[in-house]
């Protein structure tokens, strides 16, 4: 059982530190972090002014003062990006001004390499196109709970749900038998929910699915980086129907929210992540779960409720979608200044 | 290259290779012609990434970007990135398998090695006495309080598989990690105890002094009362490589360094009541790792002109007339600090230098390590300390700005 390639900590296993804060029920927990943004408004990936004040800027892990979706970090790989989510409200007021060592809410942050298109080793079977692998890695300090340094079973089925975004966008037969590895190391996940919470029954991995929308548009500048041809740039996007009340009354219908972050809502009914083209209106990847039956739209809106996350999850991809192209812009920009 | 061009701009085009190209047919013909260029051209000799010899790759660091854990850094040098996280979780003592009999006699040892320092008439409170060095060695390596793990399968380099079991060069850089940190006494163990001090139950107390009136009473209270480690903090160091390219070691020690110096512990205590250790989660409260020194990395590659030429004088019995050619000197080799990738890949002699400055500015040798050639001899060591004590001043103030 011990992992003899590895360095093992003590043998008899650790545990996590509790907070006496979390013991006392109802105080000193902090108050749970507010949505800041408007129904449809999108977090930020780009955009850190160079007229901020020094810690917003500090939050990010390059130090990058302009944009957060860059490409061409990693020279080694064929092509790369790396994106990072502009941290919420209450994230930059804490680090600003530390009072807590539990952080109110995180700020998603990952690498994406791609390499390839390179032959297939000898002993693998003839493949008339492109052979996609896809990787996609949490590091074991990304979330809250410390991840183990073999994939779990989450980060393979992320793996599989990216393959299947990616996998409708590139042209795969104008590469026959030669494979392409793209690998995204997460550095820092989304919360599922609200660290203050406790688990009730719509628990389920809802910052999975924020991450998934990451990883399906870092991957797609990372690919339009390493110059493969593709119908269209990938973007991903999430919806989702929350309720902030915590009791099921049918007056307070859960509500469309874009872009939602599981740390600032009470609960989350549901929600939708898509794989989204824009240039051919094509959804190369849908995700949705939990129960999108129940749903507060405007009036004389006809939609059913998975209608509209649907809806409002291609949304969410069309703004990511206008980061990506400014992100691929300046990568080539950079190909051409290089030639 | 431009004024040739102008010269005979309708000349066909010969068989020349675009420097790129000629970099990768020929990658250690294309860096001899960068190191040592021809005498008319008046170049100065320089690598073939424009460096100097000794210059090393601009470095900058930054500490506390990440959220989830209790102290991170990232360190890029040149265009190697390291990540490093660390997260600290509590052992408690009573996991820890047969703590109790190896505390007893510990604490004997200690009583025991005590009384002898009291005898002697030597005990000094500022100096640590060669006891607690022995108890700070033992609690950090035995009971592993320090993990740390490097991951080189994160897609930075295409050699590398994501998935696979970590390769040689990945188990090898997790142990120089861990052996250094244990050999610098990096972290202090006192800083990882989390103690508790048994309260003095007053009438039950008493009432037993009364019993036991022969008994000296201070000396119970003193006997009976001891303070005793509860816990101890574990710091799972994990340091990600996202980006390599050439020298892994310094950029990933560096990222260690920039965490542990941001690494917050919470303040911790042991709660009777729940019978487990329970944290504060003010800043306030939490404190900083005081670390032992700053040791600091300078990694070398040594690129032969002829690396061959000291193989061939041993393999061939009559090359000693090479031997004495070579012993003139006429073997070129240059050391190049801080090889990134292309140059790894074209030596096989390494040298690996960590420093540390006291107070006072006196250099130290922390380790010194070298191996896979015979060209560098103990007055090249001398220079590269020397270079080594430069760069730590250098590092030193990065490290500070951060």
């Amino acid at each position: 059982m011990n992992d003899r390639r590895r360095v093992n900590g003590p043998p008899g296993g650790t545990r996590p530190p509790v907070y006496a804060s979390l013991l006392e029920t109802g105080t000193g927990a902090g108050d749970r972090s507010q949505r800041q943004r408007q129904p449809a408004e999108l977090r930020k990936i780009c955009m850190h002014d160079d007229n901020l004040s020094a810690p917003a800027y500090q939050t990010n892990l390059w130090h990058f003062r302009t944009s957060v979706l860059k490409t061409g970090l990693i020279p080694s790989a064929s092509g790369s990006s790396y994106l990072e989510f502009e941290p919420s409200a209450s994230l930059t007021a804490a680090r600003a001004n530390p009072k807590s060592l539990i952080p109110p809410s995180s700020a998603l942050k990952l690498a994406c390499t791609v390499h390839g298109p390179k032959p297939l080793p000898r002993s693998a079977a003839f493949s008339p196109n492109l052979v996609l692998t896809t990787h996609v890695k949490y590091a074991p300090f990304a979330a809250r709970k410390r991840k183990g340094h073999v994939r779990d079973s989450s980060e393979r089925d992320l793996g599989v749900h990216l393959e299947t975004a990616l996998r409708g966008a590139i042209i795969a037969e104008r590469w026959p038998k030669s494979g392409l590895d793209i690998t995204i190391t997460i550095l820092e996940a989304e919360d599922d929910r609200w660290w203050g919470d406790a688990p009730d029954s719509h628990d389920a991995s809802w910052g999975m699915m924020n991450v998934l929308a990451g990883c399906i548009s870092a991957a797609s500048a990372a690919i339009a980086d390493a110059h493969i041809d593709c119908l269209d740039l990938v973007a991903g996007g999430v919806a989702a129907l929350v309720s902030n009340d915590s009791t099921n009354s049918s007056s307070s219908a859960p509500r469309l929210m874009l872009d939602a972050d599981p740390a600032e809502h009470r609960s989350i009914v549901s929600a939708c992540v898509v794989a989204y083209m824009p240039a051919r209106d094509e959804i190369t990847e849908l995700w949705l779960k939990g129960d999108s039956s129940k749903a507060s739209l405007a009036a004389g809106d006809q939609r059913t409720g998975h209608e509209a996350l649907i809806d409002g999850a291609v949304d969410a991809a069309r703004g990511a979608y206008t980061v990506l192209a400014e992100a691929v812009r300046e990568s080539l920009q950079r190909a051409f200044d290089q030639s | 290259m431009v004024s040739a061009a102008t010269v005979a701009p309708a000349a066909p085009q010969s068989l020349s290779l675009p420097p790129p190209q000629f970099a990768r047919l020929q990658p250690h013909a294309y860096l001899l012609a960068h190191l040592s260029p021809p005498v008319a051209s008046n170049q100065p000799s320089a690598r073939a990434n424009g460096r100097a010899p000794s210059q090393f790759r601009v470095t900058s660091a930054n500490s506390g970007s990440l959220t989830h854990t209790n102290g991170s850094g990232m360190v890029r040098l040149g265009d190697t990135t390291a990540v490093c996280g660390v997260r600290a979780e509590l052992l408690h003592t009573e996991d820890i398998p047969s703590w109790s009999v190896s505390q007893s006699s510990n604490a004997n040892k200690r009583r025991r090695l005590a009384d002898s320092i009291k005898l002697s008439g030597q005990s000094g409170d500022h100096e640590e006495t060669e006891a607690e060095v022995e108890e700070d060695r033992a609690h950090i390596e035995d009971l592993n309080l320090l993990v740390p793990n490097l991951s080189l399968s994160t897609g930075c380099a295409p050699g590398f598989l994501p998935g696979a079991p970590p390769a040689a060069l990945t188990q090898a850089l997790s142990h120089k990690i861990l052996s250094l940190l244990h050999s610098t006494r990096l972290v202090r163990a006192e800083d990882l105890r989390v103690w508790y001090q048994p309260p003095n139950l007053g009438p039950e107390e008493l009432e037993r002094h009364n019993d036991e009136e022969h008994m000296d009473v201070d000396a119970d209270e003193a006997e009976s009362k001891p303070a005793e480690i509860k816990a101890f903090w574990v710091l799972y160091i994990d340091i990600m490589i996202i980006s390599l390219a050439g020298n892994p070691f310094d950029a990933a020690w560096m990222s260690v360094l920039t965490a542990l110096r941001d690494t917050k512990l919470p303040k911790a205590w042991w709660d009777v009541d729940n019978e487990t250790i329970l944290c504060s989660d003010s800043i306030a409260e939490s404190r900083k790792l005081s670390l032992r020194g700053l040791p600091i990395p300078s990694s070398f590659g040594v690129f032969e002109a002829d690396a061959a030429a000291g193989w061939r004088a041993v393999v061939i019995p009559d090359g000693e007339k090479l031997k004495a050619e070579e012993k003139k000197g006429t073997v070129q080799k240059w050391i190049l600090a801080d090889p990134d990738g292309y140059e790894e890949g074209l030596s096989q002699e390494r040298a690996c230098i960590i420093v540390d400055k006291e107070q006072n500015g006196k250099t130290v040798i922390v380790s010194m390590e070298k191996h896979g050639g015979w060209t560098v001899d103990t007055e090249d060591l001398r220079q590269l300390v020397d270079i080594s004590a430069r760069r730590w001043d250098e590092m030193k103030q990065i490290m500070d700005q951060c």
